[in-house]
């Protein structure tokens, strides 16, 4: 504990280094340098001990409260702030208007580690040991070499294997997974290095890229609440195959043209690997996986142009929601 | 990649627009990133014949008078040094654009001008002009069996054009598509046709070339053939190959090297060229043998573009006897680079492990056309057929002198048993074993028909095609996954998710009660973990982080909310209670079952305010109350008596830990000074952490709901001792009691005992 008179002393400490230093005028030239840089060590010492004692006394003059009150002594009893001060977050907002569409298309919800391993972020999704394909995450890595998963699909694993009765009870695996994943890319007003994206696995005896289709336009006509064209183009990733990219044309109340898509997501049958190695004979079942980011979606359904308002914390902002 | 779309509709006949085709490629085949207009690119420039050509004198210009296809000549000052009578060139008429220009913001346009006096009517232009190269040595000038005075540039060397940007990514596995033949065979598939390409080969026979592979797994095959000159290459011409190099972002350099990326670009095969002499020299033996192996970790070379790299153990290298001469699939070496000296050349067509080459890239920053090709694992049936190629490429000045080819496991042929039953089933479909037949078959498949079974054996350059999924991909993507029609599975029940739940319903009081939801990173810096007191080594460190601030995974949420505290305070905002529930992680949590870090759903809560000196704790804990109010659980604040790493930025002596039925949830309270002085805020300012899966287990329901008549009194008792003692008090007093709601807290001056009123509702 710091006492006032331990700053004191400090302080006359610091009173007498700056004297001596004053000194310096007396010596030869030569010798200067050296005094110089000796003595301002011995100041930046006591400087520094300074403000680790003031910093302390800041802390030791604090008066102790009754916690167990409700209020201040002779204060007014605390109150909320209004309601019209009050926002949700249009990230969290929508995603749980995304995760309720699907609850009610009859899929369960898992929400996303934000700290994982090589395995689940790559291995177990049949990305072979050192393909290029690993580069295109642009993850992130701790000293451990756990990785911020760059995708929602570091989960695929872990929800086949926890859904697998299912299979067993005669019923679909039907998941969806939201979280917030990580990339390592500079941030613009359309990139951000934090980000949402949502998941979903589907897995059946009897299940086609029909259905697939089926499921996520049907997703994207209630998100956006109107008959909505699709499209897809062929895309490459290890963990499904076939793989696609889906797009909705831009819904007219978004001033949407016609011909005029958007990318949504990328999809694909469930690369038979990736249910083998959960433990699913691809023999006797098959399934097909989607994730794409919320952020977008956000965007369009607002209108909004900049990413970096998301995270920014900004009230003039956030309250508009 | 570029895709001309010209050069590939002399592999593939296109009945479709271009706007369709375009379509059909990217529903079917690959994402096109963008489309390059060149429709208008060359236009007002046409072919020329200079019919005469003075020198001006005391300058280097020449007064030329052109064909341009008129009676009428037309004069030109031109000061190429190849400018001469009789030779045909290209012309850009006053009003044309430089087409090295059309993309920038001000485009330059020719006119009429005088040059020393000289009306000069447009210009000769050079290939750098004509966005042909850097060349800007001389004028380009133009075979004369290709063209006569007037005709258009565009028209000769078919330059209006359309050229497609493609998404490489989404071709990761499909090597064969980066060159133009293995694009056109996509599209003629696509479009339903047989696709027919016969490349000239007339076979090789090879010879005793001595070359060793160290490892087949690091090359799996190396070919070469050696060119020995016997007349000159000369390059007078433009030709359309130079045109085709520029049009897919590559440069026309030099002959050899033109041919070799003219051939990786129509066949998918990168090639390489050493000088041969050279070569020999470097190994000491006095003959040519290659080897090609890893390299030793330390060794040196230095390569083409004059940097010394240090190579890693896995880089593979081709070596002159056992002396690196090049590091493979990304550069060539300085040592053994051709010249226009050159008297021999070895012209290497190889392929190599896409997971060493994909190393060297990242190790060494290569980044070239070449070795995205290689690192997409290119076949290895053509590279002696390529070679072949650009030897026939080379033969006005080069003539084959002997052949190596070393391939010591060559690929099998791949066969996948399926049915067209498997085929619909899998992508929802009904299309007839005839359809699917003949849409492989387009494409290079050969089909064995056993009853209902399809025996499918995969062409030579699909190294990518091994299980029954492989062969759905190409049935479904040839045939358009667009024509599959949607359907919907029959659907269960979901289990809801409780946290979402819980989370959803914080999300709806708080924003009742005014409190601003906010996201914040899960990525802080070490100062921000400094300035609250968290242990920097308990958080987890990125080791590749975007900067300093976003170095570390977070422990607690307040810290970060403190932060956005002070952003609010400055814009300024008068008062306002921030949250977040996301997400920490940190060391002393452990790892769970499956070996990665335990996590924490944790919630955040900061209320600040600019101008009030009233005590902030209790609001904090007004909020903090009403959330377990909301979840039926019933909680104690006690005086802190541990230490947490969410408590660490909280002042002891004015906080509070939260238990429920005793056990520890989180923290209310307000900041230490120190810390409220490091992040520059004004005295009202409080918060609190809380565990939610904590308060998920101890959720309660509602009970005991009474609807009957009430009476109320306020009652004030005078005490020293604390609020929870003189709480016990009025229960005591009041059994019955349905509610007891605080009233007030009054010391009057100088008296010792506070007076505490409760206001109670009692039943009648």
């Amino acid at each position: 504990m710091v006492e006032k008179n331990e700053l004191s002393e400090l302080k006359a400490e610091l009173k007498s280094i700056n004297l001596e230093a004053a000194k310096i005028r007396e010596l030869p030239v030569e010798e200067r340098a050296d005094f110089g840089k000796k003595i301002n060590a011995r100041r930046q010492d006591i400087l520094s001990k300074i403000a680790e004692a003031e910093k302390a006394l800041l802390d030791v003059e604090v008066e102790a409260l009754d916690v167990t009150a409700w209020s201040g002594v002779n204060e007014s009893l605390p109150e909320f702030y209004p309601a019209e001060l009050g926002s949700k977050h249009p990230l969290m907002t929508e995603l749980d208007r995304v995760i309720e569409i699907y609850e009610l298309m009859g899929f369960d919800v898992v929400e996303s580690r934000q700290l994982d391993d090589e395995f689940h972020m790559f291995d177990s999704l049949n990305f072979p040991k050192e393909h290029p394909a690993r580069d295109g995450y642009d993850t992130f890595r701790t000293e451990e070499g756990l990785i911020p998963p760059a995708h929602t699909s570091t989960m695929q694993h872990r929800v086949l294997k926890q859904f697998k009765k299912n299979l067993d009870n005669g019923q679909a695996i039907a998941v969806v997974v939201p979280g917030r994943v990580f990339r390592n890319e500079d941030v613009d007003a359309t990139h951000e290095h934090t980000f949402y994206q949502c998941e979903g696995v589907y897995v059946s005896e009897d299940c086609n890229m029909g259905q697939m289709l089926g499921i996520l336009r049907e997703f994207f006509e209630k998100y956006y609440e109107q008959k909505l064209n699709i499209r897809t183009q062929p895309g490459y990733f290890p963990f499904t195959e076939p793989s696609l990219e889906f797009m909705i044309e831009k819904p007219k109340s978004l001033g949407g043209k016609k011909g005029d898509y958007l990318e949504m997501l990328g999809c694909g049958m469930i690369h038979p690997n990736v249910l083998k190695m959960a433990g699913i004979d691809p023999s006797k079942y098959h399934g097909f996986a989607w994730g794409g980011g919320i952020d977008r979606l956000v965007m369009l359904r607002y209108g909004l142009n900049d990413v970096r308002h998301f995270e920014s914390g900004n009230l003039n902002f956030l309250r508009e929601f | 990649m570029k895709i001309s779309l010209n050069w590939l509709k002399k592999y593939v006949n296109v009945p479709v627009s271009d706007s369709e085709l375009i379509r059909l490629i990217g529903a079917r085949l690959v994402e096109v990133e963008g489309v390059i207009d060149e429709t208008h690119k060359y236009d007002n420039i046409y072919i020329v014949k200079v019919e005469s050509c003075k020198k001006i004198p005391e300058t280097h210009l020449s007064l030329c008078k052109i064909n341009i296809g008129r009676d009428d000549l037309v004069q030109v000052v031109c000061g190429a040094p190849n400018v001469r009578e009789g030779m045909l060139a290209v012309w850009t008429k006053p009003g044309a654009i430089v087409p090295a220009s059309v993309h920038e913001d001000a485009p330059f346009v020719i006119g009429k001008r005088k040059m020393r006096g000289y009306e000069s009517n447009g210009m000769l232009a050079g290939a750098d002009e004509l966005d042909f190269g850097d060349d800007h040595s001389g004028i380009v000038e133009i075979d004369p069996s290709m063209a006569k005075p007037g005709d258009l540039l565009a028209d000769v060397f078919e330059l209006n054009d359309l050229v497609l940007e493609i998404e490489n990514k989404s071709l990761t596995h499909r090597p064969d598509t980066f060159g133009i033949i293995g694009f056109a065979r996509e599209v003629a598939g696509i479009l339903g046709y047989q696709f027919e390409y016969n490349s000239s080969s007339a076979g090789l026979v090879t010879s005793d070339f001595p070359i060793s592979i160290a490892d087949p797994n690091i090359c799996k095959r190396y070919s070469v053939v050696v060119l020995e000159r016997h007349g000159e290459l000369k390059k007078k011409y433009l030709t359309w190959q130079d045109t085709i190099l520029a049009k897919s972002g590559m440069r026309p350099i030099e002959p050899i090297v033109d041919a070799t990326n003219y051939l990786m670009l129509l066949t998918g095969q990168p090639l390489h060229a050493f000088d041969y002499d050279k070569f020999v020299k470097v190994g000491g033996t006095g003959e040519a043998i290659i080897n090609i192996r890893l390299a030793k970790k330390g060794e040196k070379l230095t390569l083409i573009d004059d940097k010394e790299v240090v190579l890693n153990e896995n880089d593979i290298v081709i070596c002159s006897n056992n002396n690196p001469v090049a590091l493979a699939g990304a550069m060539g070496g300085k040592e053994t680079e051709i010249t226009d000296q050159t008297r021999k050349i070895i012209l290497e067509s190889a392929t190599f492990s896409l997971y060493n080459l994909r190393k060297t890239q990242m190790a060494h920053g290569i980044f070239s056309e070449a070795i995205t090709r290689f690192t997409k694992g290119q076949p290895a049936y053509q590279t002696l057929v390529v070679a072949e190629s650009c030897a026939e490429l080379l033969a006005d000045g080069f003539k084959i002198v002997s052949v190596g080819d070393e391939y010591p496991n060559p690929e099998k042929e791949n066969v996948v048993k399926i049915t067209t039953e498997e085929i619909n089933g899998l992508l929802g479909t009904n299309y007839s074993k005839e359809l699917i037949i003949k849409t492989l078959e387009h494409v290079g498949f050969k089909i064995d028909k056993d009853g209902e079974l399809l025996a499918i054996s995969a062409p030579a350059w699909r190294t990518d095609i091994h299980i029954k999924e492989d062969i759905i991909e190409e049935v479904g993507r040839l045939l358009g996954y667009d024509n599959i029609e949607p359907t919907l599975p029959l659907h269960k029940t979901a289990t809801k998710n409780e946290m979402f739940e819980l989370k959803r319903n914080i999300r709806e009081s708080m924003s009742k009660y005014g409190a601003n939801e906010v996201l914040t990173y899960s990525f802080v810096s070490e100062n921000l973990l400094q300035k609250v007191g968290q242990d920097v080594k308990n958080s987890y460190k990125i080791v590749n982080s975007i900067s300093p601030e976003l170095q570390y995974i977070r422990q607690s949420i307040v810290p970060n909310l403190l932060e956005k505290a002070y952003l609010n305070e400055k814009l300024p905002v008068e008062k306002f209670a921030i949250y977040e529930m996301n997400k920490v992680y940190r060391k002393d949590l452990e790892n769970n079952e499956e070996g990665v870090p335990n996590e924490k759903m944790s919630f955040g809560f900061v209320v600040a305010e600019r101008k009030n000196n009233e005590t902030a704790f209790y609001k904090a804990k007004k909020y903090a109350e009403q959330l377990f109010k909301e979840f039926n659980i019933s909680v104690d604040f006690v005086p802190i008596k541990r230490e947490t790493p969410e408590s660490k930025p909280f002042e002891p002596k004015r906080t509070a830990e939260i238990l429920v039925d005793g056990k520890y949830v989180g923290v209310v309270g307000e900041f230490k000074n120190s810390v409220r002085n490091s992040f520059k805020l004004a005295p009202y300012l409080a918060g609190f952490e809380i565990d939610l899966d904590l308060v998920l287990k101890k959720k309660g329901k509602k009970s005991g709901i009474n609807f009957g008549k009430r009476t109320f009194e306020d009652y004030t008792l005078t005490t020293t001792r604390n609020y929870d003692e003189a709480l016990k008090e009025v229960k005591e007093k009041y059994p019955n009691a349905v509610k007891i709601s605080p009233l007030s807290i009054y010391q009057p001056a100088g008296s010792e005992a506070k007076n505490i009123s409760f206001h109670i509702e009692l039943m009648l």
